[in-house]
């Protein structure tokens, strides 16, 4: 019996019940461990006598000065523990931009355009492969000059994207949330691939004409992950000062980034990066509690760039004909996981119920004392969090995700939705996915949402939103018009 | 001012795609009827000349593009791409892969074109693909914006026949035209409804009688392309009102103006060709009527031929040349049909050209496009691969579709030197210019 391994035992009904049983005596452990005390107290008082217990009182020679004092002393501990308290950061709300259909990029298109611009048989074979296993639908939609034979990505093209996509989310969040330009204290606006001068936050200063003295950041070159690297920030800057708004901008400009090369490594962007961008907008002002959507918990970031096969796991550079291209690794899959479970191991004790840390703890001893062979074990992150958003960055991640966390299909539903709708639109996917559970009815008060995101580096970030009031629908944002058309099945693989 | 510097003259081309603004479904399929299938080697090529306004100086390509998204959604399988049955039988696979929009810039003015001779005129200003030799990815509508160094545009529209004819054509480039005028698309506009396949039994083609209004050529394969077919050379010819009563009056009046004018080309051309081949036996194309908003796509044609027992048309009166056609007419369009193996779709056929072809082109709503308002001052119509010998299209209402009525036009595409030597039988015998 010594070796039976753990799984056999967990296949039994009895089992289930047990554990939960262990569940919610370590969850509440204080609970129950104060009843008895409670009890206890409550009796020997009673048993006492309220005569005895003045007694006592008088027994301590208590004079004003004492009580004076202490009174001091509590209120002034009270104070240093209520000013040192992180300032709660809220989700006021956000929007995403929804691209039009005349962006639309069917399969069949984007296939012929492929042919046409590329020589190539080979690779021309290998992205329709990647196509048709993509996850995509025929809805996703590439920039007006990706429409183009071959494209012809000019910086003109280029802005003008970025003034579509960020302008029309911006004008979004106004009139969803009446937020006055003119309030705005911090701008952080992230894009990794497209950094003109002026850089894009001054170009949403300039157009909504936003205050001289306000604070604002552009992070560039960041990766699919720099959209909670910039709510990082604009917390981090919350806390700093009080009575403020952020308004944080997460996109990706596709224009400039069309792989025109034969390398097969740096064909998947092509195949997969879409159009997107998404404005949200945080506060730390109390009067923004009663209508924000979430409140911030945590924010978890791990980078893994000091491994050198992290650091060049997504890495820009030409190939041997000049084209500049992102080239993926073969370990990308791997390395994605590693980061994972680092950022795991930081965030699990920061969200899971003592039950499983505790159990994550004994079976850590078990494997490093007794029996390095164990299966480690997973800790239900499920009982953390209802909701989980993970970077829509490809079918694969999302795939190792589910299998690595053991999730449900309907909790990675949001985001594999969003990969058939949208694509893969980068930083701001979190947000699409966001938007699809709300969209579903399904976020109701109290709810924890997980984002998780993956970026060159490598990096993985997370953020746990803890859901201030319930979402009724239908809600207004780019999933209005198709989310009754929601959950679709998406194929293995897409016959074109 | 050659051939080639007139096509060097338009310069700067963009190509890019437009795909209809919904998704058409799954598995959408358009059957392509019998008839469909006969006219799969032609294809129609229209120029609208617009001239320089305030109105299309003020249209960027982003305005032109816009209301094609919901053009495309009613014709969704114009964007769609050919693929074959296991039988090899070809249809549409309404795949949303869209029409090419080709952009160019042209160093000429407007006017200056319009005086490049007719055949040489059209040419560079859309684009002269086929479908082939891929056709798995050849678009079946192009549609390309030329601008003229004054301002004035021309917008070039090639339509694969094996769409529909030519009716279908006009009245699908019109819908897009009224888009751009911000009008919202008729209520009585008909959704496409994709034709699901139907059991087609498998025909044998008949053994009696071969039909004489078409020739089987070599099997195409994969390239929708007549096969070492001779350079046709194209010209318009207006005949002016007053002209044509004078024919009819002198003759029979009677005799409907189509008919006339058909007569007229037919005497003409047999002696041009007189010692060579002569035209004994003529094809005629009409196209039946339909409700003009539908948004159907076939070929409706009713085809034809006349032919002349022993005589030679030269020698012919032009009144019994007439009567012949008018009254003569051996209807062959069920016969073509059946020709069509049910399963291969094959033979491939040659229907224009196959003998000497006049098409009533009553019903092609070429007027029918306008920029906001702006009709174009001009219009060139021809049919791209025609056989050897030749055809003439016959314009009820002149193709100069500004400027007052001027009277039928006829759009003769035949080898140059036929053109030439046409013409000046033209004027010696009936003073037309």
């Amino acid at each position: 019996m010594t070796g039976a391994p753990l799984p056999l035992f967990s296949s039994s009904v009895k089992l289930k019940y047990v554990k939960r049983g262990y569940q919610h005596l370590v969850d509440n452990f204080v609970t129950f461990l104060s009843i008895p005390v409670m009890v206890a107290v409550g009796l020997e008082l009673a048993r006492r006598g309220p005569q005895e217990i003045v007694g006592l009182w008088r027994a301590l020679e208590l004079d004003v000065i004492h009580i004076l004092c202490s009174v001091f002393v509590i209120v002034f501990v009270a104070t240093v523990y209520l000013m040192s308290r992180p300032r709660p950061v809220y989700l006021v709300d956000y929007a995403c931009y929804k691209p039009p259909s005349n962006c639309r990029v069917p399969f069949s298109a984007f296939m012929e355009h492929t042919r046409l611009i590329n020589s190539d048989e080979k690779s021309v074979q290998f992205q329709m492969r990647i196509l048709e296993r993509s996850g995509l639908g025929e809805e996703t939609c590439l920039p007006p000059a990706n429409h183009y034979i071959p494209p012809r990505p000019t910086m003109e093209a280029s802005r003008a994207e970025a003034q579509l996509v960020i302008f029309s989310a911006i004008d979004d969040l106004i009139r969803k949330t009446g937020l006055k330009p003119k309030d705005i204290d911090i701008l952080v606006v992230n894009c990794s691939l497209f950094s003109p001068t002026p850089s894009l936050s001054a170009m949403i200063i300039n157009k909504y004409k936003l205050r001289s003295n306000i604070r604002s950041f552009n992070l560039s070159g960041m990766g699919c992950s720099a959209g909670l690297i910039s709510i990082d920030l604009a917390r981090d800057l919350l806390q700093v000062h009080p009575g403020s708004n952020a308004l944080v901008i997460s996109t990706e400009i596709i224009t400039p980034n069309y792989y025109a090369g034969n390398q097969r490594s740096m064909l998947l962007p092509n195949c997969l990066f879409r159009m997107g961008a998404a404005a949200i907008l945080l506060s730390n002002r109390r009067r923004d509690a009663r209508r924000a959507k979430y409140r911030l918990v945590h924010v978890v970031r791990t980078h893994k760039g000091a491994d050198d096969r992290a650091y060049r796991c997504v890495y820009e550079e030409e190939d041997a004909e000049g084209h500049t291209g992102i080239s993926l690794s073969k370990d990308l899959m791997a390395i994605a996981g590693e980061a994972l479970k680092s950022n795991i191991t930081t965030i699990g004790p920061l969200v899971l119920p003592m039950s499983e840390q505790l159990l994550f703890f004994f079976s850590l001893v078990a494997r490093k004392l007794i029996n390095p062979k164990r299966k480690p074990y997973i800790p239900d992150f499920k009982q953390a969090f209802e909701h989980f958003c993970i970077h829509a960055g490809g079918r694969a991640v999302i795939d190792e995700l589910q299998k690595n966390l053991e999730l449900s299909a309907e909790h990675v539903e949001a985001s594999r939705m969003t990969l058939h709708r949208f694509g893969n639109t980068s930083s701001s996917s979190l947000w699409y996915e966001l938007n699809y559970i709300e969209s579903k009815g399904r976020m109701r008060r109290g709810d924890r949402v997980w984002q998780i995101g993956f970026g060159s580096g490598f990096k993985c970030n997370s953020a746990v939103w803890k859901c201030l009031r319930t979402v009724k629908t239908p809600v207004d944002g780019p999933w209005s018009d198709c989310i009754h058309r929601y959950p679709v099945h998406i194929p293995e693989v897409v016959k074109l | 001012m050659g051939v080639n510097s007139d096509a060097a003259a338009v310069y700067g081309h963009k190509l890019s795609t437009v795909v209809p603004g919904s998704v058409s479904g799954e598995t959408v399929v358009h059957e392509l009827a019998d008839m469909d299938l006969v006219m799969k080697l032609h294809y129609v090529r229209t120029v609208y000349y617009f001239q320089q306004s305030e109105t299309v100086d003020g249209l960027t390509i982003v305005d032109l593009k816009k209301p094609m998204f919901r053009w495309l959604t009613s014709y969704y399988p114009v964007t769609g791409r050919i693929r074959r049955t296991e039988a090899g039988r070809p249809l549409v696979k309404c795949n949303d892969c869209g029409v090419r929009i080709v952009e160019a810039n042209c160093c000429r003015t407007l006017e200056e074109w319009l005086q490049v001779p007719h055949s040489a005129r059209w040419r560079p200003l859309v684009p002269d693909k086929v479908l082939g030799p891929d056709l798995r990815f050849s678009p079946m509508v192009y549609v390309q914006f030329t601008k003229f160094q004054c301002g004035g545009m021309a917008i070039g529209y090639s339509w694969s026949h094996v769409l529909g004819d030519p009716v279908a054509g006009t009245n699908c480039i019109n819908l897009w035209g009224q888009l751009l005028a911000g009008n919202p698309p008729p209520k009585s506009l008909l959704p496409h409804s994709a034709r699901t396949p139907t059991a087609r039994p498998a025909r044998q083609p008949p053994v009696s009688a071969t039909p004489l209004s078409v020739k089987q050529v070599e099997p195409a394969g994969d390239l929708w392309l007549i096969a070492d077919a001779c350079k046709m050379a194209t010209d318009s010819i207006t005949i002016t009102e007053s002209r044509l009563k004078h024919l009819q009056s002198e003759k029979l009046n009677s005799v409907p103006a189509f008919e006339m004018i058909s007569a007229l080309f037919w005497h003409c051309l047999a002696s041009v060709r007189r010692g060579g081949r002569e035209p004994r036996v003529v094809t005629i194309c009409r196209h039946k009527p339909r409700a003009k908003k539908c948004a159907e796509l076939s070929n409706e044609q009713m085809i034809s031929t006349v032919s002349t027992s022993h005589a030679s048309p030269a020698d012919l009166d032009l009144a019994e040349l007439a009567l012949l056609v008018s009254k003569q007419k051996v209807d062959e369009t069920t016969l073509v049909e059946e020709s069509i193996d049910g399963d291969g779709g094959k033979p491939d056929f040659v229907v224009y050209g196959a003998n000497l072809t006049f098409v009533d082109m009553e019903g092609v709503d070429l007027s029918g496009l306008d920029i906001k308002g702006e009709k174009p001052v001009q219009v060139d119509s021809v049919i791209d691969g025609v056989g050897d010998e030749g055809a003439v299209l016959v314009f009820p209402q002149g193709a100069d579709a500004g400027g007052g009525s001027k009277g039928p036009a006829a759009v003769l595409i035949l080898p140059e030197d036929q053109i030439l030597k046409l013409r000046e039988v033209l004027k010696r015998e009936f003073d037309m210019a």
